[in-house]
């Protein structure tokens, strides 16, 4: 039982990370129907910016932990600017369907080999804020900062959600994502409006990233397969919905982890893709999708 | 122009492009990873070995030439070991290529140059089969002076239940060639004393959690964990356990004195132990001397060498090397190697004097006496007591 409860706890713990990213995924996707495949790597940015700035590397530590974080987000929601304006602007203006993957995708590429002249190919230990001495819950190990992970990940996904119900430009966000068009015509300005939820989602990731860092080691490769990872989790929870996030990110933490222990750790990775297949088999839009129409 | 002053003439040309032929430099491969994960290994090899060319040019080099060295990054991929290998043999003609750190590059670059019989000195790869895999050829032109996973293994496992008596041992190990290769040596030498391992694990590299490998291995009740694994995934199985809370000793390959397993590790490293055939602790004056050096030229930060044992081996490499070619008075592969398996005169190294180190069929310059066990404490590896 205890470690069924270890499992689970872990599988959390790492599904949170996957579900922050995913949920970047989806607010992009709400606005304009299009992706950043970077996302893994505006993560990664963030997670090396955050170092340089508490660590040694580049003659710091300029800030402590917690006020390295709103820099960070600051950081992020920049990026995410740029790689609207560079990628998916002009791929939405010409209405291109797939000039976006292609020019978001380059795009991390690029991000990635800058990163790696700048911080090095190497791993880096990121400084911990918290003790990493882990405290037992009902015979589980927890680390502080698993629970801080947890608990930022809610709390930023909560944050973004109240801003987009309860304000004005929230509406805006939401009334673009419900149709651009008929937004359009209302008044708003909807490319603006894609411009800040690209910013709002690669500040998310960088706010992840710098979260996760003490956690898992810092590199400029550290972006990749938690992007495709948190991908996948998009998919099964479904690209409209928070929750599906949230549920879809445990769903895949906790099978990783309980996969490697029951069956082998080798397989680690097969039971969340052989879900993803199973959803897009089953029901395409995913566990808490709303299913769309597309009318021809 | 009487027929005289040609000859004179055309005597000091003769002359000339004689003198240009003589020193004209003996070039010499180094083929390692110098990006990536590995790197530690790569470039402090390379550090080592440009170390050693550096004092042998310094006085007057071999044959009267001076050695050149042709680096190149392999990026420890196999693919690119290939590439570069061939690089090496066909446009740079090169005489010998020393370096290799990844057993999987070594094993898949290795034939061009046993085909064109030129040798290769591996100075960090360790798996067992890297020397043997020409073996039944009438000539072999692959010669190692770092300690294989034969050795590893067999005082890996000595240390852990030999000598501190542990019953229960769990091993894990990465999905590489490296990894998988060090846990069948393990496995063999494990199962030759009579105790099977409660646990073996597999993970990948780039790995970031460690959970499930390690919870199988507490709930099998192992009391000491033998790896086989390179820097950062170590430091997270070391950083793992500390998660989890659960605290065994780790024994493993030498790779768990890499700089980056240490840092990445912080304390959670501490009291690790592993085989090493070189220190950074000046006993000898000889020692003493290549680590000063070391620390001169390339600075390393807090006075730490990245991965000293790399770096000793890369050193040693040239100089077993450099003995063979003065040996045989000659740049020619086959004089080289046949020069390596006789050497007549002992070649002082720093991990140790080499007397008669190869044979023809023992093309392993390490043995068990050369090595010995080094355990992480603040940061450093330090000589095990």
């Amino acid at each position: 039982m205890e470690i069924l409860l270890q499992l689970v706890v872990s599988g959390i713990a790492l599904g949170m990370i996957y579900a922050v990213i995913a949920f970047g995924y989806q607010l992009t996707f709400a606005t304009s129907g299009t992706l950043n495949f970077g996302q893994g790597e505006a993560l990664m940015l963030g997670a090396l910016v955050g170092l340089s700035l508490v660590g040694t590397i580049h003659g710091g530590p300029y800030l402590g932990y917690w006020l390295m974080i709103p820099v960070v987000v600051v950081f992020g929601a920049l990026q995410g600017i740029f790689v609207e304006w560079i990628a998916v602007r002009p791929a939405i203006r010409i209405k291109s369907e797939f000039g976006w993957i292609m020019s978001t995708i380059a795009l991390a590429i690029i991000f990635k080999n800058v990163a790696e002249n700048i911080w090095g190919k190497d791993v880096l230990p990121f400084p911990s804020p918290l003790s990493s001495e882990p405290f037992t819950v009902l015979g589980a190990n927890v680390q502080p900062m698993q629970v801080a992970v947890i608990i930022g990940a809610l709390a930023i996904m909560f944050a973004v959600e109240i801003f987009n119900r309860k304000s004005i430009y929230g509406k805006a966000v939401v009334a673009t994502a419900n149709d651009r068009d008929a937004a359009g015509l209302m008044g708003i300005n909807t490319g603006m409006v894609i411009t800040f939820s690209y910013a709002l989602s690669s500040a998310t990731a960088a706010f992840a990233g710098a979260l996760i860092a003490p956690l898992t080691l810092t590199s400029a490769t550290m972006g990749a397969s938690l992007g495709l990872k948190a991908f996948a989790v998009a998919i099964i929870g479904g690209l409209t919905s928070g929750m599906g996030a949230i549920v879809g990110g445990i769903i895949l933490g906790i099978a990783e982890t309980a996969t490697g222990f029951y069956l082998s750790t080798g397989y680690k990775e097969v039971p969340g893709l052989v879900l993803l297949l199973l959803v897009l088999a089953v029901k395409p839009s995913g566990l808490f999708g709303k299913a769309a129409i597309k009318k021809v | 122009m009487n027929f005289k002053v040609k000859a004179l003439v055309a005597g000091v040309v003769l002359g000339w492009s004689m003198s240009g032929m003589a020193a004209e430099p003996i070039r010499i491969g180094v083929s390692g990873p110098f990006t990536g994960g590995s790197a530690p290994m790569g470039v402090s090899m390379r550090d080592g070995v440009r170390l050693a060319v550096g004092e042998i040019n310094a006085k007057g080099g071999v044959l009267g030439r001076k050695i050149e060295l042709v680096e190149r990054d392999d990026e420890a991929k196999n693919e690119r070991g290939v590439q570069v290998a061939q690089e090496l043999i066909n446009k740079e003609h090169v005489v010998a290529t020393v370096g290799y750190i990844n057993t999987g590059v070594a094993l898949a670059s290795q034939r061009f140059y046993q085909q064109a019989k030129i040798p290769v000195m591996n100075n960090v790869a360790t798996g067992s089969i890297v020397t043997k895999q020409f073996a039944n050829q009438p000539e072999n032109y692959i010669f190692r002076n770092s300690a294989n996973d034969t050795i590893q293994s067999a005082m890996i496992v000595e240390e852990a239940i030999g000598r501190r008596g542990f019953k229960k041992p769990a091993i894990l190990a990465d999905s590489t060639n490296y990894g998988q290769l060090g846990r069948e040596d393990l496995e063999k030498v494990l199962d030759k004393k009579g105790v099977k391992p409660v646990a073996v694990e597999k993970y990948n590299i780039g790995d970031v959690d460690m959970t499930a490998q390690l919870l199988r291995a507490k709930q099998a009740g192992a009391d000491v964990v033998l790896t086989y694994g390179i820097g950062p995934e170590l430091a997270q199985i070391a950083n793992g356990m500390q998660k989890l809370g659960w605290k065994v000793p780790i024994v493993g390959s030498w790779t768990l004195a890499m700089a980056n397993f240490i840092d990445n590790a912080g304390k959670n490293g501490d009291g690790t132990r592993m085989p090493q055939t070189f220190i950074q602790n000046p006993d000898t004056p000889k020692r003493k001397a290549f680590i000063d050096a070391y620390v001169k030229a390339y600075n390393p930060p807090g006075g730490r060498m990245p991965s000293a044992v790399s770096a000793a081996q890369g050193y040693d490499s040239v100089y077993l090397l450099a003995a063979a070619i003065q040996q045989a008075g000659s740049t020619e592969g086959p004089k080289i190697a046949a020069a390596l398996e006789d050497l007549k005169a002992p070649v002082e190294g720093v991990v140790a004097t080499y007397n008669k180190p190869y044979s023809h069929t023992d093309h392993e310059a390490i043995n068990f006496e050369n090595t010995k066990f080094g355990e992480v404490r603040d940061g450093r590896v330090v000589q095990a007591k």
